[in-house]
């Protein structure tokens, strides 16, 4: 599904990803985690090219969706397929948590407002929050918010959802709601790419677990073995630190 | 001489208003047209394309960095000589003149205005809107800039006043504004102290209402925006 081959990416002199190499297939929920500065967000913020990565490849379904060159793509359409949850929510404060679902369907995929709006509260049901379809952002709970950028997020159809970081902003108590949105999106047989602290959430959901460190994944597993058998001394540091 | 003003005041109020509404009506207009202007500029000024950003720049820089008075004679006495040779038997009143000069000279004031508003807009905006598949166009439009335009209000209030003020310098190529008629009373009746105190009061009054106005809508987007 995403198949990513010697990714490099320089912010100035500064070089952040060093060769990432890496495949998530149809359904599977891939858990990347690893100190601050690892480049673990940069990496995902590169799956959907809001990022451009200096070197490498991104396939995404085969087609290559790097700009370099001989190859061009458009950038929109790729991102139109990927769904990004941010740290930071970032919903849209001037609009109504409706609006803020049906606008980009609306506008990019061209679909009838009648019809976004049906999604929309369809979506709204799912993640739990129908009785604020009216509310503005600033009405809502961090908690809500991430919920509402996920059915944001949800309302473009994509093909893989990525998380950076989503319940890092968030009040201990509305992490478990998050989380168990997401995890409803996991039995739906999403794929998903998560960044995340939440080890309980990996432990749990993921298929395979990426610890990276450096700007280069040193180590990857089954969740299960990666926490309690890992190899790479690195690996074993910064887990020893969190566990 | 409190009383003679007064007096002066009320006796020519209708020349006087009439003037005062003509500077009002100046003053809007080149605000509107400025103020497109100035957002077409200072999305200009942010662009990535480096020619985009230098032209912009250079037009700010140019029209903040020379005399307002200056600009108003070179678009008086250089424009008619470029549109006559485009457009023939164009005839460019003082009327034209004002308004393009001033819309000009605010739309560079507007662009530095309307550039600090979408950059104090969170970069995480942008994202989100790329990431939903828009194009940065489609965001600018219904995400960065709505948001932009809550902000900028004060400013652009403020920038209005002073164009307001700044409006009296098109007495000089003999615009029938507040300040012309001024002049013509001082040269009938030649009550300098009574003319100038009248006219200043005038200003004062109008400027005031403008802030008021600004004040109220402010208010009023304030309950509006829930953000």
């Amino acid at each position: 599904m995403i198949r990513v081959e010697n990714l490099h990416k320089y912010f100035g002199k500064l070089h952040v990803l060093r060769g990432v190499t890496n495949h998530v297939s149809r359904g599977e929920v891939v858990v990347i985690i690893g100190p601050s500065g690892s480049g673990k967000s940069t990496f995902l913020r590169c799956l959907n090219l809001l990022e451009m990565p200096n070197e490498g490849d991104i396939y995404i379904e085969g087609v290559n969706v790097v700009n370099h060159g001989a190859n061009r793509v458009d950038i929109n359409k790729v991102r139109a397929e990927v769904g990004m949850v941010f740290q930071s929510f970032n919903l849209f404060p001037h609009m109504n948590v409706l609006r803020n679902i049906t606008l980009a369907p609306v506008l990019v995929k061209g679909i009838s407002e009648d019809q976004a709006l049906k999604e929309a509260l369809a979506l709204l049901e799912r993640v739990g929050l129908s009785e604020k379809a009216e509310a503005y952002p600033s009405q809502l709970s961090g908690g809500q918010q991430q919920r509402v950028a996920i059915a944001r997020a949800l309302a473009m159809r994509p093909k893989v959802m990525l998380f950076d970081e989503p319940t890092s902003a968030l009040d201990p108590e509305m992490i478990g709601e998050v989380l168990d949105v997401m995890k409803d999106l996991v039995s739906d047989g999403m794929t998903m790419v998560v960044v995340t602290h939440e080890m309980g959430f990996a432990r749990e959901v993921a298929d395979r677990v990426l610890f990276m460190d450096g700007g280069v994944i040193v180590e990857e597993n089954t969740p299960s073995e990666l926490f309690s058998n890992p190899q790479n001394p690195r690996t074993k540091a910064f887990l020893s630190k969190i566990l | 001489m409190i009383a003679s003003t007064l007096r002066f005041l009320w006796e020519n109020k209708m020349f006087l208003l009439a003037g005062a509404w003509t500077t009002v009506q100046l003053t809007a207009v080149s605000v509107a047209l400025g103020t497109v202007i100035g957002t077409v500029v200072g999305i200009g000024r942010i662009s990535k394309n480096k020619v985009i950003s230098l032209a912009a720049a250079a037009y700010a820089d140019f029209l903040r960095g020379t005399p307002l008075l200056v600009q108003i004679f070179l678009v008086h006495h250089g424009l008619p000589a470029v549109v006559s040779r485009y457009v023939p038997g164009f005839h460019i009143t003082p009327f034209i003149s004002a308004i393009t000069a001033l819309s000009i000279n605010s739309g560079a004031y507007v662009s530095e205005i309307v550039r600090a508003g979408i950059q104090s807009i969170d970069k995480g905006q942008m994202e989100a809107g790329r990431s939903l598949g828009m194009t940065y166009w489609q965001t600018m439009r219904h995400i960065i800039l709505p948001q932009a335009f809550r902000r900028v209000v004060p400013p652009l209030g403020n920038e209005f006043i002073a164009l307001l003020k700044d409006s009296s310098l098109v007495f000089a190529i003999g615009y029938n504004e507040l300040m012309t008629r001024g002049r013509l009373l001082m040269t009938k009746y030649f009550m300098f102290f009574e003319t100038w105190v009248a006219v200043a009061i005038i200003y004062l009054c109008m400027t005031m209402a403008v802030s008021r106005l600004v004040r109220f809508i402010e208010r009023r987007m304030a309950v509006d925006d829930q953000s």
